[in-house]
């Protein structure tokens, strides 16, 4: 009995290392790197489309009026619809159902979605942007 | 207390003892594993290596069992 539990432990620890190591896999999966212009292009209050981490992802760039850099999924997280920059509000908006997301945290504020945005993370070298990550 | 019988208290306390670990081991792997779900990678080695740890102690009383029973065994036959 103590044999085969002791086996059962060598195989709970080499998948718990196994575990360990799957990390390096996933982060290579989801950290491309991708430019995305340069920050010039992003004026304050402005915005600016991209695909990331593939071409069938649309995600959207926005530098708020606070002249913060942040970056999310175009997707609405209500029913798909791609999510457009408000500049007057400083939001973003879903014009299919009239959602509203903060540009801050990309949280819904107002209609019907109930999960925040799918954030990029983004990151500003020199006079270039890019995008380097999902956060999940 | 014959060292027969002593024996079969020594193994059922490190039977427990393993059991427990095994027990131990399975939350650390199921906590990996959602860490990982989660993209927290900050614990995983450290729960792989608690995991490894568990591992040496239930390998050390495996040892500890077999030379018990062959001491046992030896005493039976002498």
């Amino acid at each position: 009995m103590v044999k085969f539990l002791t086996l059962g432990s060598f195989l709970l620890a080499a998948a718990n290392w196994a575990t360990a190591f799957a990390k390096n896999m996933i982060r290579k999966d989801s950290s491309t790197v991708l430019r995305l212009g340069s920050a010039s292009d992003l004026a304050q209050n402005g915005a600016m489309l991209f695909r990331y981490p593939t071409p069938q992802d649309p995600c959207i760039a926005v530098r708020t009026a606070e002249g913060a850099l942040v970056a999310y999924s175009q997707v609405c997280t209500h029913l798909s619809c791609a999510v457009v920059y408000d500049k007057s509000a400083d939001q973003l908006v879903c014009p299919c159902h009239r959602g509203v997301f903060s540009v801050e945290q990309g949280a819904p504020i107002a209609g019907p979605p109930t999960r925040p945005l799918a954030r990029v993370k983004i990151e500003q070298r020199g006079d270039h942007i890019f995008a380097t990550g999902l956060e999940v | 207390m014959s060292t027969r019988k002593q024996g079969t208290t020594l193994f059922s306390a490190i039977l427990i003892l393993v059991a427990t670990t095994v027990v131990v081991q399975l939350w650390l792997l199921s906590f990996s594993m959602e860490a990982l779900l989660r993209h927290q990678f900050k614990p995983l080695i450290p729960a792989a290596v608690a995991s490894t740890v568990l591992l040496s102690i239930n390998g050390g009383l495996l040892r500890y069992v077999f030379r018990f029973d062959r001491e046992v065994q030896r005493n039976s036959v002498g």
